[in-house]
């Protein structure tokens, strides 16, 4: 009963809605306004016409999936020095997002590439990174759910999680490091002061902070059902072991 | 004087429906993302609720 009750807590209080419920309703008026910025208010690109503004969602989804690596990679960090079982959730959670995150830079990087590239795929040094990116994490939920043990899972997962963000800055990095067809950074550290128009860096921001909001609220979607997948084997476990 | 053509398909607008895939896509995973958890989050507490009657059904050992 403990742990319908804790479910319950998440519900919120007295009437009041839960911070994942707030979280959503913050995300999605933020998508609405999102959207009318990325289709009213940003100009259009003189070269590549209105199909430039796939960047306004493609850059900071890209953006959002370093993030949660980085997120990753700081909770495996956390696990395997405490050992506490929240820092794995978090890990756990957020390499999932994750996975989800950089699927969708893959996808729309491949679709806007149709047109202005007229290939849909090249093995160039930041496609071929981000792929390296995407198998990497797909390896560590494989890991978590083909180890012998939950415990050992989530030791492995974690290494691998640690090892992996390597990938990260040489996914940023790889257009500056090598001879490469994809556009120069905007954003960080090797971008150039008048790389973007001013209103397009401010609807770029509003939705960095969109999906930034998304994230948030996708992991506390996924840290909740991995909080209900234990109570769940806490429950199977106890019914064992009076015979049931 | 050259006679220029201007081939349809080098138009920006002919890339819309580009632009439109990379945002079906981009819902299509983002919300097909979250029906699957609240999928599984509502199976699992109805699997929760139907164990929870059977342990309540059984005694205690003791």
């Amino acid at each position: 009963m403990a742990n319908t009750q804790s479910m319950e807590r998440s519900g919120g209080l007295g009437g009041f809605p839960s911070i994942k419920t707030i979280l959503a309703l913050i995300t999605g008026v933020m998508m609405l306004v999102d959207l009318y910025f990325i289709f009213m208010v940003a100009p259009t690109d003189s070269v590549l016409g209105h199909v430039q503004r796939v960047f306004y969602f493609h850059v900071p989804i890209a953006i959002v999936s370093f993030l949660a690596f980085f997120v990753v990679f700081i909770s495996s960090l956390g696990y395997l020095i405490k050992r506490t079982p929240k820092w794995d959730a978090v890990a756990h959670a957020s390499a999932e997002v994750g996975v989800v995150f950089v699927t969708l830079a893959l996808l729309t990087g491949i679709i806007w590439a149709r047109p202005v590239w007229n290939t849909w795929w090249t093995w160039e040094p930041r496609l071929t990174t981000t792929m390296i990116l995407w198998l990497i994490y797909v390896a560590y939920l494989m890991v978590r759910s083909y180890a012998p043990t939950q415990s050992k899972g989530a030791i492995y997962a974690a290494v691998v999680g640690i090892i992996g963000f390597v990938d990260v800055p040489i996914v940023y990095y790889s257009v500056v490091w090598w001879r490469s067809i994809h556009p120069s950074p905007v954003v960080g550290p090797f971008a150039q002061a008048d790389a973007l128009d001013g209103t397009m860096a401010l609807v770029l921001l509003f939705s960095l902070i969109t999906f930034l909001f998304f994230f948030t609220y996708m992991v506390a979607e996924r840290m909740e059902l991995r909080n209900t997948e234990e109570a769940l084997g806490r429950i199977r476990f106890t019914l064992r072991r009076r015979g049931r | 004087m050259l006679d220029f053509i201007l081939l349809s398909s080098h138009l920006p607008s002919s890339n819309l429906p580009y632009l439109f895939a990379a945002f079906a896509v981009s819902w299509v995973v983002l919300f097909g993302y979250l029906f699957y958890v609240n999928r599984r989050q509502h199976e699992m507490k109805k699997e929760i609720a139907r164990l929870q009657n059977v342990l309540d059904q059984t005694p205690e050992e003791e």
